[in-house]
């Protein structure tokens, strides 16, 4: 595979750093003939593939589609960063979508008062409420109340709606710990909303 | 009443719909999956909002400038990491390791009446039939390509982009400097040599009388690209 830097063609292993030119068409991991732009159509084939679902994740985080479109760039570079594991991943979609969670999430910390407020919102409009509440936009303020690692249980159990079992899998994670995270995420909902919760049936 | 926060169903998993849809799954789950999916709402429902994030990202986010956007974070990288990790490989394959340095403007001495401050940086695409990509120093601006310029403003809150040719000065953008590509690309007609002055300033800078670099305002910060063809 080839790479341009600076206007000079480099050789490099099968795996690298995109250079600067970006092509649309051509295959992903094609050879770049002599003289011929590269690296061929990488980018493009990943944005067809998965830039909608990405983008999708960071609006429903981040509520702000500037920022979503900044933090979708910032997670196809990390992606590109580390193609090596994006390629071997057993599922592409879901190994790209838990690095735009886990970047959105990074910058909702980043941005805890805010995060909160959002929380104090819900929790005011709760005790007037009648009608069923949206409740991923529920999962996503409550967010703000739960710990680090239950925050990304949350998302992965219930957005991407895997079973435990799968995000053990995913997180490399014994079973009993990620039921202890969905249950310390469960308990800082019921805290912030102040209602009863509808378990699920493998809780 | 209890209220519901969802969880995965029986059979239903919106990021396994996900996977049917790029092709991830195959054998038995594929077939599962695909029969579950005939006859289940929730389901449908996900696929439609798949649908949604597909045109949401294309209305947002057209390709170039996503392109032009990653492309411009990946030149970005501090350039102690980018030596660090090309160095062993440039020498292994005998050949000088050159940064894309001079894609990217960084403030330079403007003269008497131009003050510099801050960091300010600004990156060229171009946009041809081959896709986008960030011109080498000695590149030709292509027939009929658009141009993209992806900004860094720093602390400036107002910039002016300013086409310059012999006798004749286009305003091409003129308002909030927001860190990314400006909201407009455009195409250079010219023959010869073309300047593009970027003019980042924290008040409002009238670009119809700027025709040089002579005109940029006092405390205003100039980057400046040279266009040829």
């Amino acid at each position: 595979m080839r790479v341009r830097s600076g206007g000079l063609f480099l050789e490099v292993g099968p795996v690298s750093v995109l250079g600067l030119r970006v092509v649309v068409g051509g295959r992903a991991g094609e050879v770049a003939g002599p003289g011929s732009p590269a690296p061929a159509g990488l980018l493009a084939e990943l944005y067809e593939k998965h830039a909608a679902a990405v983008y999708g994740r960071c609006r429903y985080l981040l509520k702000d589609d500037a920022e979503a479109k900044d933090a979708l760039q910032d997670v196809f570079v990390k992606a590109l960063r580390a193609l090596p594991e994006f390629r071997a991943a057993a599922s592409p979609s879901t190994w790209i979508l838990r690095i735009a969670t886990h970047h959105c999430l990074n910058l909702l910390r980043a941005h805890k008062a805010l995060w909160r407020e959002q929380l104090r919102t819900v929790q005011a409009e709760r005790r007037v409420e009648t009608e069923s509440p949206d409740r991923r936009e529920l999962v996503r303020v409550v967010l703000a109340a739960a710990p680090e690692e239950a925050q990304e249980v949350a998302v992965l159990y219930f957005v991407d709606e895997l079973t435990q079992a799968e995000i053990a899998q995913e997180m490399g994670r014994s079973l009993p710990t990620i039921r202890k995270r969905l249950r310390e995420f469960l308990a800082c909902a019921r805290e912030a909303l102040g209602v009863p919760l509808q378990e699920g049936g493998d809780l | 009443m209890n209220l519901d926060l969802g969880g995965p169903g029986p059979g239903c998993s919106a990021l396994r719909v996900r996977r049917l849809l790029a092709g991830e799954l195959s054998g038995v789950e594929k077939e599962r999956t695909e029969a579950h999916l005939t006859g289940c709402e929730r389901c449908a429902a996900v696929r439609q909002e798949i649908a949604a994030e597909r045109e949401a990202l294309r209305r947002d986010v057209p390709f170039p400038e996503f392109a032009a956007g990653v492309a411009e974070k990946l030149a970005h990288r501090p350039r102690r990491d980018f030596v660090s990790r090309w160095a062993p490989l440039a020498a292994a394959a005998g050949l000088a390791l050159v940064a894309g340095t001079a894609l990217v403007l960084r403030p330079a001495d403007t003269g008497p009446g131009t003050q510099i401050k801050g960091s300010a940086s600004a990156q060229l695409f171009v946009q041809d039939e081959t896709g986008v990509h960030g011109p080498a120093a000695d590149e030709w601006v292509p027939d009929g390509a658009r141009l993209l310029v992806s900004l860094r403003p720093e602390q400036h809150k107002r910039v002016a982009a300013v086409l310059i040719e012999t006798g004749e000065a286009n305003v091409i953008y003129q308002g909030p400097a927001v860190k990314g590509t400006l909201p407009q690309a455009f195409e250079w007609t010219g023959k010869g040599v073309a300047t593009l002055l970027l003019v980042l300033s924290d008040s409002p800078v009238d670009a119809k009388t700027i025709r040089s670099r002579d005109d940029v305002p006092r405390g205003a910060e100039v980057l400046q690209f040279t266009l040829r063809r």
